[in-house]
């Protein structure tokens, strides 16, 4: 490891969370704070004939009664846009804003958002993602060919974003397959779920609004306010409290706006905090649900000739920044396999649903299960060990993936090697228990970011960031990266961040991005303070400045650590004169070139920074219900090089139980009414401690030149794209067929026991 | 209707008044003033409001304050003894126990009641003494390590 000599510290924010002083969203209150709640529409798919709030607006203690007609008609959303704040006309799905009521007292709040009169003329519900395709279906927005789709987005009637990949002639290669084989998955939609339910709190001070929110992208979240209201970022900022937890479903901009508006108009600070069934249904991040159909031709030898694969994805009724999935999901598809021609095919389809959007991972897991199981069908077909038909296939050092990109030297035969290895793969096991495996990727998302570094006149030094800490570990990690440059402590550095008007640019806790751009900001901007301390050194050693160096606190002559001046002693000259501050925004690393053909390009064919994996599930099975126990998880990860250990294997056991749960418990069930069923955590299971297996991980470290600080790539989501196939393939080798249903449920794996359709 | 009645909260005794159907988590949360327990389902589910009630184990959202008269309430804020931390504060730390931290607080209380009726509790009563407290962070091995490390440094 490179940036080892610091193996695990304690979390800056920890003690906080620990003794419960930390101070999260829904804990902040102002003096004259106002409550907010929403009124939603209730049905999937309507038209408003009439809405009324009169009522509601000459309540006592109502201070503020918002619908569309009280904002700007702004039509918003990255790259598909193509909703408003609060609906207009149509109402196209349960969770949907129709008005926002601010009053003195919660019960005053949601009885004034009871007494608005809305009125509905139903329209037919759209539900079905291969219905929604078909020619004559009825259209979730009838505007689609007005919306102001940007780059090379393709859209179809009810399909939001088309992609496709094309390499080779698919046709011609499975004419000379000796076999193929056909195979069709579907996956239920499930949610992100992290503990804390969100919480705006607004409050304005002339024309300026400071916002505190539970968001894991407080840019973002300012980008939308300024859009959505009309402001100049100079007159909004957003503040982050402690984040409880994000898993890509507090990404985006949600009800920032209107609570900001809502304030503004009530004259008053105002606040809003979710219940559970509201966080269930409202929000436009749910994971998606998917079909796929996946056609591969193989040799004999089993040598994978060609891929041909059709994917449909539950967008929802809006496409909040779900664009890119049918790229990203087409990617998953064909996998980090090796093949001469492939052609895969993808829409995300709109429906009456809640609107999908990036989940930890989004797309990966569902479309790796898919593939993952599809792979065991191929190898069984040709009788080979599942283990070893992937090392007959997988893409490596030089070899050129599905999509046509060469990669470098990475490591996915050596977590292959490396999960089988520290499972029990092979042995005799009870004739209920059984091992699967499964690897994956995934990109990391380079993109900019900045800070600022300082030391202070006592030696003491700032990181101030626009990075966003949602329980992953920055607030170590990006401290490790600024002592290790500058020959300090971790504990020596202060971070400010998650407060828009105090730091520069980030793209918040997304794609797991803050270590790999915001890491080399952060190293940029401490480079440029040692570049001062060893001026100031230099000066003081009578030595060149280039033959400083920077450790243990101390400047010394290379050679001579007894030649020495101490930072405190440097920081405290420099705060006399030219002060020790730096800035980074670092450089990203570029997106590697393709040869496929991609239709609707969403710039994600090419990855830079792959991530790869692989997990291995020892499973059992109670075989008179179907239920599945996760016994023993061994995860190999390829994540480049491992900057904070602790952080890390965190990482990696979170996403495991959130794949577990996402394989055998976590979906979300529709009634004929596109309502969701269960919105409540008694009916929507969550893996508990007593399901937690034994995890063991090891991480394959080969730095990449072309990703984050030292080599290291991303990991917060990577962990939880293989579980589910992993699993999947322990249960398909139990039951002796794949269940193709996720998640797996009990009622699922034993009617597919019984050779019945789940 | 508003009640008026006292309610010890961590050896402290405050007085409240809130309306009788209040419970629990709101009158710590809002009239008591300690933000440490934490609101996740209101549903008895997730456990982030776990408080304890004379030493026992209950979820503050599901529980009237005003049957809590008489009673001692143990919140996250009462868990230091003194300005030291509680060893199992200290060991969900150093192990790494704590991502976002909002499940924290109601794990550390049900940790707490686990290791008092059970002082050296086996994995898997470990396991189940935690399983009415969701986390979303960790898959709960690092929870459960600092759990067992803080068995063995209190009762070695």
């Amino acid at each position: 490891m490179a940036i080892a000599e610091v193996p695990r510290f304690v979390r800056a924010d920890g003690p906080d969370k620990v003794t419960g002083s930390g101070r999260y969203a829904a804990d902040i209150n102002l003096t004259g704070q106002l409550v907010a709640k929403f009124r939603y529409a209730g049905v999937s798919h309507a038209r408003i004939t009439k809405l009324d709030t009169s009522a509601a607006s000459a309540m006592p203690g109502v201070f503020a009664v918002l619908t569309a007609a009280d904002v700007p008609d702004v039509i918003y959303s990255p790259v598909v846009p193509d909703r408003r704040l609060f609906a207009k006309d149509v109402v196209r799905f349960e969770g949907e804003l129709v008005a926002a009521v601010a009053a003195v007292d919660a019960a005053t709040a949601q009885a004034a958002a009871d007494a608005i009169v809305v009125e509905y003329e139903d329209l037919p519900i759209v539900d079905d993602l291969e219905a929604a395709m078909a020619d004559g279906s009825p259209l979730v927005h009838q505007d689609w060919e007005s919306y102001a789709v940007t780059g090379d987005t393709v859209q179809r009637p009810n399909v939001a974003s088309f992609s496709s990949i094309e390499k080779g002639d698919v046709d011609a290669a499975m004419a000379n397959a000796d076999h193929v084989v056909m195979s069709r998955y579907v996956a239920d939609g499930c949610h992100a779920l992290p503990i804390e339910p969100r919480a705006v709190v607004a409050q304005w001070e002339g024309e300026k609004v400071t916002i505190w929110t539970s968001t894991q992208v407080p840019f973002d979240a300012r980008a939308g306010v300024c859009e959505t209201l009309q402001m100049p970022a100079s007159k909004v900022r957003v503040i982050v409290p402690h984040l409880g937890g994000g898993f890509g479903g507090k990404c985006g901009f949600h009800f920032e706006a209107h609570v900001a508006a809502l304030a503004k108009a009530a004259r008053r600070p105002v606040k809003l905090v979710f219940s559970r069934q509201e966080e269930m249904v409202a929000p436009d991040r749910r994971r998606e649900g998917m079909i796929v159909d996946i056609t591969s031709g193989v040799k004999a030898d089993g040598t994978l000739v060609a891929r041909s694969g059709w994917i449909a994805i539950d967008n929802g009724a809006y496409t909040a920044d779900a664009a890119f999935f049918p790229q990203l999901a087409a990617m998953h598809v064909a996998g980090p396999y090796a093949m001469e021609a492939v052609k895969i095919e993808a829409s995300l389809v709109y429906t009456n649903h809640q609107p999908s959007g990036s989940v930890r991972a989004p797309t990966a897991p569902q479309a790796c299960w898919a593939l993952e199981s599809h792979t065991d069908e191929l190898a069984a077909m040709v009788g080979m060990d599942p283990v070893e038909f992937r090392r007959a296939n997988i893409v490596d050092e030089g070899i050129e993936g599905a999509a046509g990109q060469v990669y470098g030297e990475i490591g996915l035969r050596r977590c292959l090697d490396a999960a089988v290895e520290a499972s029990a793969y092979g042995d005799d096991l009870p004739d209920n228990e059984a091992v699967g495996v499964a690897i994956s990727w995934w990109p990391s998302f380079p993109g900019p970011s900045g800070a600022y570094i300082k030391i202070d006149s006592d030696g003491s030094g700032m990181v101030i960031t626009g990075a966003q800490e949602c329980g992953t570990g920055s607030v170590m990690t990006l401290r490790m990266l600024a002592a290790k440059e500058l020959g300090m402590e971790p504990e020596d550095f202060q971070l400010v961040y998650q407060d828009t008007s105090a730091a520069p640019y980030d793209t918040g806790a997304t794609g797991s991005q803050t270590l790999l751009n915001n890491g080399r900001a952060v190293v940029e901007g401490a480079r440029e303070v040692a570049a001062q301390l060893r001026d100031l050194a230099a000066d003081r050693l009578e030595a060149a400045p280039d033959d400083i160096v920077l450790a243990s606190g101390k400047a010394h002559v290379s050679g001579s650590p007894d030649k020495a001046v101490s930072i405190v002693e440097l920081a405290g000259v420099a705060a006399e004169g030219e002060m020790l501050i730096g800035k980074g925004s670092g450089t990203p690393p570029e997106y590697p070139s393709v040869s496929a053909v991609c239709v609707g390009d969403q710039g994600l064919a090419g990855w830079a920074g792959p991530q790869f994996a692989c997990h291995a599930v020892h499973v059992r099975l109670d075989r008179e219900t179907g239920v599945v126990r996760v016994l023993d998880v061994s995860a190999a990860h390829d994540s480049g090089t491992i900057i904070n250990p602790v952080a890390a294997h965190g990482q990696v056991e979170g996403g495991i139980m959130m794949g577990v749960g996402q394989a055998l418990t976590e979906g979300t069930q529709y009634g004929d009414d596109a309502k969701q069923r269960n919105t409540g955590l008694l009916e929507y299971k969550l893996q508990t401690a007593a399901d937690a297996p034994t995890i063991h991980t090891e991480f394959i470290e080969i730095p990449d030149p072309n990703a984050g600080p030292y080599g290291a790539k991303g990991l917060a989501e990577a962990p939880n794209v293989p579980t589910a196939a992993a699993i999947a393939n322990g249960v398909a080798k139990l039951v002796g067929m794949p269940v193709r249903q996720l998640p797996m449920t009990a009622e699922r794996v034993w009617m597919t026991s019984e050779g019945m359709s789940s | 209707m508003t009640t008026s009645y006292e309610l010890d909260v961590n050896g402290v005794t405050y007085p409240v008044n809130a309306d009788q159907g209040k419970n629990l988590l709101s009158v710590i949360r809002e009239n008591v003033g300690l933000t440490g327990t934490k609101e996740g389902c209101d549903d008895c589910e997730c456990g982030a409001c776990m408080v304890l009630l004379d030493g026992q184990p209950v979820n503050s959202c599901s529980y009237l304050a005003v049957q809590a008269q008489g009673r001692q309430v143990t919140t996250i804020e009462g868990v230091m003894d003194g300005p030291e931390m509680h060893a199992l504060q200290r060991n969900l730390l150093e192990a790494g126990g704590v991502q976002c931290g909002f499940c924290t607080p109601g794990m550390i209380m049900s940790a707490k009641a686990l290791l008092e009726r059970d002082e050296r509790p086996e994995l898997d009563a470990a396991r189940i003494g935690l399983s009415g407290n969701l986390c979303r962070c960790t898959g709960y091995a690092k929870i459960l390590s600092a759990v067992e490390a803080t068995a063995v440094e209190l009762n070695t």
